[in-house]
């Protein structure tokens, strides 16, 4: 994220446009890249030593340890990320009075989109990412409108309670759920 | 008293029947050694059991359903970054973990214990994988080709481990080409049987 964050301004005549206006693209496209490959392996690894096996001779099904390395994912990678980012709104232009709300935008952001990609990952353990790709990006389209739509808040300075408080039911609900969908998934590939 | 019952279990993959019509019962403290060829579902069976693969037909009963299970199939769940010892703290909780160590010496492995585990020999890794078994207190045991890669010594400690643990009412499912030297029925797959 930070090699796309700072060769983006190297790579055009930053005096032709306006960075505040169109920046933020770039850090939404570079959360969506990283939410990917963060996941990418999510499951794999135990997959193919054996460990899920286990797991599911202890647990029954993977909800815990799903929902666990989400979170874990989100907390050592999303938001850091969603932190990195905030500071490269700053430095193009958002006052520094926003970089909190940008913040709190890009973290329940990538929340959404590593369960969305998880999904993904999980999907295509054995299979290849580009099927994993396919699967989670009708999910995680509508994750970005959503995000978009939080930017424009801070932006415009309307209606950002709304949005977060939108944003933060979609990502609750999701973290929810996802793990669920996610544990019968890898169940079918144990079979 | 009967801890696993499996009624008509049959199994097919890609229009093939492995085996079907198969019907048995494991008492505890009894050992059960599935034997066949290669590719005539020895290790599907085992998988069946426990409950990772579903069959084609028929059922697996267990006698209670919190069944404590200890199984080893050909992966061995270690992972290949870290240390045997760390390897065995992710795998057992802080009251486990002595006993899992001691194993650990018995079976001649701490002189390793601070060497990755990718670094281990095939033999070595195999032996770190059955500390799972040793140090577990399971109702069932499931081997997948357990003496496969084990020195002598560790074949015969194996051995013996499986004969204490028959005595004490665990039970037991292993598949093997080296014949066991312990004393359980045996079921032969032959690939699409009745038996």
């Amino acid at each position: 994220m930070i090699l796309v964050l700072i060769a983006f301004p190297l790579s055009i005549d930053i005096s032709q446009y306006d960075l505040n206006k169109f920046y933020f693209s770039v850090i939404v496209v570079s959360l969506l890249m990283i939410s990917f490959l963060a996941t990418e392996s999510i499951f794999s690894e135990d997959y193919e030593d054996g460990s899920l096996e286990q797991i599911h001779l202890e647990e029954k099904d993977f909800y815990k340890i799903t929902l666990a390395k989400i979170l874990v994912h989100v907390f050592f990678i999303g938001i850091p990320m969603a932190l990195i980012g905030s500071i490269f709104s700053f430095a193009n232009g958002v006052s520094f009075a926003e970089v909190p709300k940008i913040f709190v935008t890009l973290s329940i952001s990538t929340l959404i989109l590593f369960n969305v990609f998880a999904f993904g990952s999980a999907l295509s353990i054995n299979k290849g990412s580009m099927l994993g790709v396919v699967a989670s990006l009708p999910l995680a389209l509508p994750a970005i409108v959503l995000l978009g739509r939080g930017v424009r808040s801070v932006q415009y300075g309307q209606g950002f309670f709304e949005v977060s408080v939108l944003m933060a039911g979609v990502a609750l609900i999701v973290t929810a759920l996802m793990p669920i969908i996610i544990s019968a998934t890898l169940k079918t590939h144990l079979e | 008293m009967q801890l696993v019952t499996a009624n008509n279990l049959g199994y097919s993959i890609n229009e093939k029947r492995l085996f079907h019509n198969l019907t048995f019962s494991l008492n505890y403290g009894s050992g059960l050694h599935i034997k066949g060829g290669n590719g005539s579902g020895k290790s599907t069976l085992l998988r069946i059991i426990l409950g990772l693969t579903s069959p084609s037909k028929g059922s697996v009963e267990y006698c209670k359903p919190n069944l404590q299970v200890s199984y080893l199939g050909h992966k061995n769940a270690i992972k290949h970054y870290l240390t045997p010892i760390q390897n065995l703290e992710l795998i057992f909780g802080s009251s486990a973990l002595q006993n899992a160590m001691k194993w650990m010496n018995t079976l001649g492995l701490n002189n390793v214990q601070d060497e990755l585990t990718a670094n281990l020999s095939f033999g070595q890794q195999k032996k770190l994988a059955l500390i799972r078994i040793f140090a577990s207190e399971s109702d069932l045991i499931v081997l997948d080709e357990p003496f496969v890669g084990l020195d002598n010594a560790s074949r015969d400690l194996l051995n013996e481990f499986l004969q204490k643990k028959l005595a004490s009412d665990t039970s037991l499912i292993l598949t093997s080409h080296i014949e066991p030297n312990i004393l359980c029925s045996e079921l032969v797959l032959s690939g699409d049987t009745d038996d």
